[in-house]
């Protein structure tokens, strides 16, 4: 679904869009990793009785790959502005002032 | 640290070719020494030589620009050079395109 | 001696330490910041070289990143590493000595290049991040770690290339550089998830003693070869390239080459000691053998009708990168084969690593001496540039030097590193050998065409004020210029100490393994 948006969509803020899908969906991909049949939560002192938990390591892995997919959504968004501000349209294929 | 490197084919030494410069640089030297010296300058004897045209005033109406440099080898592969250029478009989901079209074709190379 | 071994760790903090405390230095005016920009490049080198030596002198060094001492990377009674470790083998060591060298450059040439920008505390603090990144990408060995370092550098990256606000240009190549970027490092961590699921590890040395290659981590693989391939400019993927290396400030461009070198590493551990013996079939050799080849003539082909000068070195850029893919393809291909790899997998080795070091200082250099162009000129078109020549003597000097080294023309260290490129691919197929001697003369044909019109030719009147540029950007050149200078009068030296070592550590791939897993404590 994301990569449908980025390489079919002409709108910069609908790619962004899409990048940010993208993201979401290898995070997602990542914290399912963990899980364990009837696993509960993976915290010593408030799981309660516990057989199995859910593992902790995607989940810190998760944790970063959010923040940093944060940054770069951040800086793509202020990226977009500029160049609004700059050509003046927000199309894709009539920002190409750099070809050849 | 001044020895040879070998590879596994034949071997490369930098000073033999350091030796091979300064020789022939002295014989450049020694042709240019025999020159005349007793030209008089700031007059036509000075100017260079510029197809019996009149010398331009300015160093920009001389010369090939850059653009025309290499023009013969430009035409002779202009199918080659009109699709290369129309590939880099400059549009950027384009640009995602080719990279998800690589990862497709190695991917299906490698799990045959 | 105690302190040295947190060499890796020190290798990290320094440039971090130098990008967060810039702005704190730059609130002392111009000077303290430049001062701390310099220092804080110097000192990096500094800790690097250090690195290397003990890694030369002592083997494989690690190193626990939060552990009680520096060396347990196996904590009692588990069977596989929990902590994030540092592994520092010799090509590690050589790539971060590289690169830092390359940060220093850049560092000395953007102290005055950078004059008519204002909010210089940012730049100093990204180029740290940049050069933090870069170090880190090359000194890891953990997967997810690599993945954290390579975002850092691309984030560092981006702000870089759009640093120049008013321009269009620059933030149009940053925003396709991001996209792209992005883009492939979702791959990445896909690919990291991967392993992560089948093998609940992410270091490199425990899932490369625990691998069997299936469907998973075929698929990991294409990923991890295809996007770190394209953070180095091969083609397909290299429109990014000419783009970013052009409308970032020239300081900065130069740190991108040595960046682009750490993805390279990043490619090179992942198929050597990550896959290592367990690659298979010689489809993902012969892949990377063919992006190389196609790298190159495209990159070359490209960069003979270009204009503008930055836009021209950043094309010749994706051919190098194809000479260095296509020589580690050809020793990737003979790594199953002891036989073929004494014959010619080995020289091949050498001739890519040691064309690794060559092309970053080369590079780095012509792309310095195309901002000191742009400095004194004021302008990057080749059409309107010439007779640069008589006004600026040492960067004429310092391009000869380089646009001679990197057309492979003896005796500099150029030629030494190609002529073991072809000798090595010949006695593979004999067309890549001719595909790479076409390169090089299409190569020295471009050089010379921007040799001619920027600097040969008559005086042009619009550039009869032009002087030469400042002392600081002239020392920035003039230490790639010595680089490469030693390079060329001393190749046995650097072959057998610094490049047979790190093509040597490469191949080990068991040695690789036990000094995270077996030799612990």
């Amino acid at each position: 679904m994301g990569m449908y948006a980025i390489l079919f969509e002409r709108n910069l803020i609908k790619i962004a869009i899409g990048i940010t899908l993208l993201e979401a969906s290898a995070n997602l991909f990542l914290i399912v990793l963990g899980y364990r049949t009837g696993g509960s939560i993976p915290v010593f002192t408030l799981a309660g009785e516990v057989r199995s938990m859910v593992l902790p390591t995607p989940q810190a892995l998760t944790l970063t790959a959010i923040v940093i997919g944060l940054a770069t959504s951040a800086l793509l968004l202020s990226l977009i502005m500029l160049l609004y501000r700059h050509y003046g349209t927000l199309d894709v294929r009539e920002i190409r002032r750099l070809r050849g | 640290m001044l020895d040879k490197v070998y590879s596994g084919f034949g071997y490369w030494d930098v000073f033999i070719w350091l030796l091979f410069f300064a020789i022939s640089a002295a014989l450049v030297l020694f042709v240019r020494s025999m020159g005349r010296n007793d030209y008089k300058e700031g007059t036509d004897q000075d100017e260079i030589f510029y197809g019996s045209n009149p010398v331009p005033e300015d160093g920009a109406d001389m010369g090939v620009p850059a653009a025309s440099a290499y023009w013969g080898f430009v035409e002779a592969l202009k199918p080659y050079y009109n699709a290369l250029i129309d590939i880099h478009s400059g549009i950027a989901s384009d640009y995602v395109g080719y990279f998800v079209l690589t990862v497709a074709i190695v991917a299906v190379l490698v799990l045959l | 001696m105690n302190w040295q071994i947190h060499l890796p760790a020190l290798v990290l903090a320094v440039p971090l330490l130098g990008a967060f405390a810039s702005p704190v230095a730059g609130l002392g005016g111009r000077a303290t910041r430049n001062a701390w920009m310099i220092f804080i490049s110097v000192l990096t080198t500094a800790v690097c070289i250090m690195l290397w030596q003990k890694v030369i002198a002592g083997g494989t060094a690690v190193y626990v990143m939060g552990a009680e001492a520096w060396n347990i990377t196996l904590p009692s009674g588990l069977s596989w590493p929990v902590r994030i470790i540092l592994e520092v083998d010799a090509f590690s060591a050589f790539m971060a000595v590289v690169g830092s060298i390359a940060a220093l450059a850049g560092a000395f040439f953007s102290l005055r290049f950078m004059d008519r920008f204002t909010g210089l505390e940012k730049f100093s603090a990204l180029y740290f991040l940049l050069v933090t990144g870069m170090l880190g990408m090359q000194l890891t060995g953990d997967l997810f770690n690599f993945f954290v370092f390579l975002e850092i550098a691309s984030v560092a990256s981006f702000g870089l290339i759009a640093f120049w606000r008013d321009r269009p240009e620059a933030v149009e190549a940053s925003f396709k550089y991001m996209i792209i970027s992005t883009i492939s490092a979702m791959f990445i961590l896909i690919a990291v998830g991967f392993f992560y699921g089948r093998y609940n590890a992410v270091n490199i040395a425990a899932v490369a003693r625990m691998l069997q290659m299936g469907y998973a981590e075929k698929i990991a693989l294409v990923f991890l070869v295809v996007s770190l391939a394209m953070k180095c400019g091969a083609v397909p993927m290299h429109m990014w390239t000419p783009d970013a290396y052009a409308e970032a400030p020239a300081g900065v461009t130069c740190l991108l080459v040595a960046v682009s070198q750490a993805s390279l590493y990043g490619l090179f551990r992942v198929c050597f000691s990550l896959y290592g013996a367990s690659l298979g079939s010689t489809v993902v050799p012969w892949t990377i053998i063919v992006m190389g080849v196609l790298s190159m003539f495209i990159g070359v082909t490209m960069a003979v009708i270009q204009k503008e000068i930055k836009r021209l070195m950043a094309y010749h850029s994706v051919s190098q990168i194809g000479y260095i893919l296509m020589a580690l393809g050809v020793g990737l291909l003979a790594l199953r084969d002891p036989q073929a790899m004494a014959d010619y997998g080995f020289t091949a080795m050498k001739g890519g690593i040691f064309h690794i070091i060559n092309y970053t200082m080369y590079k780095g250099l012509l792309f310095l001496t195309a901002g000191a162009v742009f400095y004194s000129a004021g302008s990057r078109n080749l059409n309107e540039l010439g007779g640069l020549a008589r006004v600026m003597p040492q960067t004429t000097f310092m391009f000869v030097i380089a646009a001679a080294a990197i057309a492979g023309l003896p005796p500099f260290n150029g030629f030494v590193s190609k002529l073991l490129i072809y000798q090595s691919t010949f006695a593979v197929y004999p067309l890549l050998a001719v595909a790479a001697l076409v390169t090089s003369v299409l190569t020295l044909a471009s050089f010379v065409k921007v040799f001619q019109t920027a600097f040969l030719g008559p005086a042009k009147k619009t550039y009869e004020n032009v002087t030469e540029v400042p002392a600081s950007m002239l020392l920035g050149m003039s230490l790639l210029t010595i680089v490469i200078i030693a390079l060329t009068l001393f190749p046995g030296w650097t072959l057998s100490h610094l490049v047979e070592p790190a093509a040597k550590a490469l191949v080990d791939q068991a040695g690789y393994i036990s000094a995270v897993m077996g030799g612990g404590l």
